[in-house]
Order: C-alpha cells, then structure tokens, then sequence
C-alpha cells in the first residue's frame, strides 16, 4: 500500500455527456485523502500529458459510450513508450464483458461496471499502487 | 374557452369544501391518526418521530384528507384543456389519440439507422394525425463538431447516434420517405445549427418546401450547465438559440425549435423539484431573450417543447408534471402569452435511464413499465421507453421492439386512455403537485435572483451534483434500495445480447467523407464557407444580419460537412469546457 498522498487523474472525452459518474467518483476520492485531477479531453494523448505533467499515480477513464479501447489503446502504449509503465490504468462506466480481456492484455488492471461501489475502487487503488520511493 | 384572465381576489376564491365538511374530515383524521399510533408503536415505530419522504426530499402524510387540499384554489387544479392547464393541455386527451411513441435511435450508418426506423415503424410506432415520428440521435462525432477522420474520432463514430455529417448523410437517411409525413427529431448536441442546415438543404434537393417541413431541433445550449461536453458559451448559447427560433418564427411555422431538456438534468442527478425549477428557469431565460429580439410570445412559445424523465417516485413523477404545467402556463402568461399553445407543456417523456441497472436487466422492463404507466397518467405527449438493456449497450432490435410493446400494452390493453387525468382530485396527488410546486418556485426564485439561467450555470451545477451523491450515498448506506444493486443481488448472470455498432461503419463513414471532398465542386465550397464565416463572425461581433442560418444551408449544399461548420462556429464564438 502506498504512503504517500495518492494522486489520480479522472478523465472522459468531450464528446462525453455522461458524467455523473466519475464526478461523483472524483468527490469521493478526494474525500478519502487522495489528490484528483479531473479532465475533460478531445484526443488520448492529452490524457498521457496531463498524467505526466501532473506526475499522478493513477489514470481512471469513465466512458458510458464505447470509444474506451480507442482511447487506453493510444493511453497505454504511450505510457510505455514514454517509459511511465508505473502508472495504474483502470476504466468505469459502460463497459462490455468482452472488453475486458482486450483491456487487460492493454495493461488496464482495473475495469468497474455500472452499479460498481466506491468503496471497492478505493480499496483496488490501494492495493494496487505501489509505495514511491 | 372558459380561460380566466382577471386576477382573483381571495373573496373571489370559490373555497371547495364546505367548513362543516371539513370539521368532519379532520375529526375523521384524528380517528384515523389514532388507530395509525397503535400500529406504528407495534412495529416498534414512535409515531412523533416518524416521517416518510419523497424522493426529492419532500415531507410526506400516510394518508390524505381533503383539509389537505383545501388551501388549493380551484381554478389551479380546474379542468383539462383550460388554463391552468393542470389536469392536462387538451379537453380530450387519449379518447381520440393517444401520446406518439418515440422511441430514440440513431447508430452506425446513416441506411443501419433507418432500417431500425422502418423495422420500428412496421411493428406499429405510431406519430399523431398518421404521422411516423422519427426520434433520431447523431452520433459523439456530429456532437463534438468534428468529421469521422479526426482523429478524436476513432472508435466513436457512429456510436451512440448515428454517422450523420452532411446532406448526403441525409439522403441516406431519408430517401423514399415523405418529408411532409414524417415529423423528425434532430437530437443533437450543440451542432444544432449545421445539421439543420443538411435537414434543409436535403429538403431543397428533394422539393420539399420548408414551411412543409414537421420536426424538432434540439437548440439546447443551456444544457452545459449540467452536461459535461464541451460548448459554447452561455451567452453564446442564447444568441445562437434565439437565431434559430426567429428564422423558424419567420419560415418554418410547423418548426418546434427549442427542447427544454428535464431528462438531461434528471440523469445527470437532479430531483423533479429541480428538474422543474431549472426547465422553467431555462425555458424563461431563452423566452425573454426571444422577447428583446422583438419576437411575440404568442408566436414563438407555441413552438417550445419539453423533455422530462419519468423516474422511480411513482406519485412525485405523476405530480413534477402536473406542477411543471401550472407553473409554465402562469409563467407564461405573466410574459404576455394569451393562446393557450403558448402556455402548454408539450411533454416528450424519456423514462429515466439512470435508475436502471446493468445487473438483472430484465427487472428494467419492470422499472421501465410502471415509468411509462407514470407517464400516461399524467398525460404525456409522446413516450421513449428506454430498452431493459440501457445499462448495458444501445439497444438490439429485439429490445427496442419490447419497449415499444411497453407503450402499446399500456394503450391498448389497461383501458387507462378511456380518462383524462384519472388521478385529478386524489387528496394525496393534489397536495403533492402543489409541494412541488411550491418547492420548485423557490428554487427558480434562487436562479432568477443570480440573474437568470444563463447566469446561473455554477449554482445549477452544483445544486444537480449536490442531489446526485445524496442519491448514490443513500443506495451505499442502504437507505435506498435498488433491486440487483443492494438488495436482491445474485451471482446468477441474466445473459442479454448485447447490440454492437457494424464493425466496418467507422471505416465506410471516414471513406464516405473522402469521396465527398474529392467530388464536391472546390471553388464553390470555399466561396459558402467563406460566407459562412463572414456571416458567424459578424453575429458573434453584434453585427447579426440573420444571414448565418441561409448561409450553412448554402454551404451544405455544396457540401460542406458538421465538422467544417461547427469549426466556424467555434472559431468566432469560443469552444471549451463547460462548468
């Protein structure tokens, strides 16, 4: 478990109306210590910038629309390429059971469905971002 | 038409109870509260403490009596079909015909969407007068105002909506229907105005004139005050919205140019006290801007209509409608309407998307029939049932068929259409469409006092949030119970298929968009779009000479796409992230 302030990056496209989510997602992780970013974004890769420049922990995606694996495909390829493989990709919102294996082998870890608590997106950051050091 | 314009003087109230009658009823109440005591304080309950609420927060009785509606006049709850419009817009309301199904579509290619609206139509949707309503959503690229090569595009073409970008998307979409029989609904974002452009220079290329022309625009700017998309500005908004509703004013009579959006607001987390207050609060800011263009409201309000969720609180849904019209027609009539089409709530329902679940989804057809029932009681004008795979996906065509035999089953089968407002008159339901009411005048008090709705977007922002976690803390504390959620959850999977976007769409959309610009004529593309521009920059700059609207239809008809017009648009009237 990490000991240092957590920090997240939430993000969605423009193109994105739905957005309940991931603000209430936002709230909530602030409330429980950690630091948030939130980003409304046109192209992937200003989701692999803003990660960097902000130097966050963790990148979550809500996408209720499909587009997402357009998106973390670009994301998570980047992130290697620019040699941040440390960064933890989750996504939320409408996702399809067969996207998951896909997701995965991209090296998103974590994939949260409608109805998913935020108790439980919580407790999967902690157990999985790594101490700094 | 019995409409009553003087003002009423309280001595003119004619009070609907008798004083002895009441004296009556309340001695029966403190009876009946006895006998409640006893039951309460078996279940353990101390009945001083206890209170039920709606799902917006409002206290509720367990039983009503008439001493509970004797406060209300008479003229305000009155008669369907006389102001104020109350029990429902029309003295008939579904003896003759009943509400329109419109059902929303739009996915993948422009021809995969209109076999959707074919098939739809062959299975009995059905418009007012024999008419087909077409419900048609464009797709995430149209919203964002770019073209499918973009290259935020990939992956969202034709997703969520329909690849429909310019006129030939149009004819795709439309070729071999009667525009003069159909009534269309444009559901866009903020690219309102160039797709009305393609609609219109479709509509030229077909003959039709536009004055024939029956359908919808969306023109609902005001929206980024609780939509996370991005958008113009809130004064931008307005302008671009009253250009609209003063050219249809001027040609397009038939035109139903603005939607009042509830629905948006009740999934982004708003209650119906909220959901009334801020679609008034709306529909008010862009009816005075109308006003100050010199625009009469007897001409321009008839034209406004309303989009409201049906959600989970059966009564408080019923009674958010019945409030939503009285508080309309008076609003209205306070700024000088005097038609009664200038007073009325013209409702298209959308039940509620939010409160349905990916997990069990067949219970949503349960959710989604007592929404829909909800909804005719309260005397809709046309219905979308969401598909009980919402949570999950667009719908497949097996699901969109079942919500519209949702729709059909209750038309045909439960003899509600025989009344008008069958509840009217209920103790409970009359009480409770006046606490709306009242709460919901006061909280368009708040936003009318910031100065407005398009000065009011933080505040609205904030209120719909604020509602929004109380919702999602109470389902995480229990105090709410949703079916599948926290309660009566199993590790059996309900297996639903699941409708995917044809995988080549995206490819053909991009295709498509190339041999458009290889074979449209350059020179006279470029000399519409420098109309165009010439035409926006002028109406951002305060030099409006209403050219802008003649303009795009020009530029589409030289082929100029959504993402090419709404580039202009954005240019001169700034793009960005909205509160």
């Amino acid at each position: 478990m990490a000991s240092h302030t957590i920090r997240v990056l939430l993000c969605k496209t423009t193109m994105e109306s739905h957005d309940r989510g991931v603000r209430f997602l936002a709230t909530k992780l602030r409330d429980a210590g950690m630091e948030v970013i939130y980003l409304n974004f046109l192209e992937p890769v200003e989701v692999v910038d803003t990660a960097i420049e902000e130097d966050v922990d963790v990148i979550g995606l809500s996408s209720s629309v499909e587009g997402h694996l357009a998106v973390l495909e670009t994301v998570t390829r980047q992130l290697q390429m620019r040699g941040h493989r440390r960064v933890l990709v989750m996504v939320g919102g409408v996702i399809p059971e067969e996207d998951i294996a896909p997701l995965q082998a991209m090296g998103v870890q974590g994939v949260f469905g409608p109805g998913s608590y935020v108790s439980d997106i919580i407790q999967f950051i902690h157990d999985h971002v790594p101490a700094r050091v | 038409m019995a409409e009553k314009t003087d003002t009423i003087t309280p001595q003119d109230v004619i009070p609907m109870f008798d004083p002895r009658f009441l004296a009556e009823t309340q001695r029966l109440e403190a009876q009946w509260r006895k006998e409640f005591n006893k039951i309460a304080a078996r279940f353990g309950v101390d009945p001083a403490t206890y209170q039920a609420y709606s799902h917006s927060g409002l206290p509720l009785k367990p039983v009503y009596f008439p001493q509970d509606v004797a406060h209300i006049a008479y003229e305000d709850i009155g008669s369907p079909g006389i102001f104020p419009y109350t029990r429902g817009l029309l003295a008939a309301q579904y003896q003759f015909m009943p509400w329109a199904n419109q059902p929303v579509m739009g996915y993948g290619l422009p021809e995969e969407t209109r076999e959707r609206m074919d098939y739809l139509r062959s299975q009995g949707m059905t418009g007012y007068f024999g008419k087909t309503f077409y419900n048609l959503v464009y797709d995430l690229v149209s919203h964002e105002g770019v073209d499918p090569d973009h290259p935020a595009a990939k992956g969202r073409v034709g997703q969520c909506g329909m690849a429909v970008y310019n006129r030939r998307d149009m004819a795709r979409l439309f070729d071999g229907l009667d525009l003069t029989q159909i009534n269309v609904v444009h559901i866009t974002g903020y690219e309102t105005l160039p797709v009305f452009a393609h609609y219109l220079a479709y509509a030229t290329q077909r003959g039709v004139p536009w004055n024939k022309l029956s359908g919808n625009t969306m023109n609902w700017y005001y929206q980024s005050a609780y939509c996370g998309m991005t958008t113009f500005p809130p004064q931008a908004g307005v302008d671009l919205a009253v250009e609209l509703i003063q050219f249809c004013n001027d040609q397009m009579p038939q035109w139903n140019t603005l939607n009042l959006f509830g629905y948006g607001m009740e999934e982004a987390g708003a209650t119906a006290i909220e959901e009334v207050a801020f679609s008034v609060a709306a529909g008010l800011d862009y009816a005075r801007a109308c006003i100050a263009q010199g625009l009469a409201p007897d001409n321009f309000l008839p034209r406004f209509g309303f989009q409201i969720a049906q959600a989970n609180d059966f009564f408080e849904e019923i009674a958010k409608v019945r409030a939503l019209r009285r508080m309309w027609a008076k609003a209205c009539k306070a700024l000088g309407a005097s038609k009664p089409s200038a007073m009325h709530v013209r409702i298209h329902t959308h039940t509620s998307g939010v409160v349905l679940t990916a997990q069990q989804p067949l219970n949503n057809l349960v959710r989604t029939t007592l929404h829909a029932l909800g909804a005719a009681l309260a005397g809709t004008q046309a219905m979308e049932v969401s598909a009980y795979d919402e949570a999950l996906a667009i719908p497949t065509e097996a699901s969109h068929t079942q919500a519209l035999r949702v729709q059909q089953i209750i038309q045909e089968e439960t003899n509600i259409t025989a009344v008008a407002d069958p509840l009217g008159g209920s103790y409970y339901l009359e009480a409770l469409t006046s606490q709306v009411e009242e709460a919901a005048g006061a909280l368009l008090a708040e936003v009318e006092r910031l100065g407005g709705y398009r000065h009011a977007h933080e505040f609205i922002r904030e209120r719909i949030e604020t509602s929004a976690q109380r919702w999602r803390d109470q389902i995480d504390t229990h105090e709410r119970i949703v079916v599948g959620i926290n309660q009566y959850v199993t590790d059996e999977v309900q297996k639903v298929e699941k409708f995917k976007v044809s995988a080549g769409a995206e490819q053909e959309a991009v295709r498509r968009l190339h041999i458009l610009r290889a074979e449209r004529d350059e020179s006279r593309w470029q000399a519409a779009m420098a109309e165009v521009d010439d035409a926006v920059a002028r109406f951002a700059h305060g030099e409006n000479d209403h050219r802008m609207i003649p303009a795009m239809v020009a530029a589409s008809q030289a082929d100029a796409t959504t993402g090419e017009l709404m580039a202009v648009l954005k240019r001169h009237l700034g793009w960005r992230s909205p509160v």
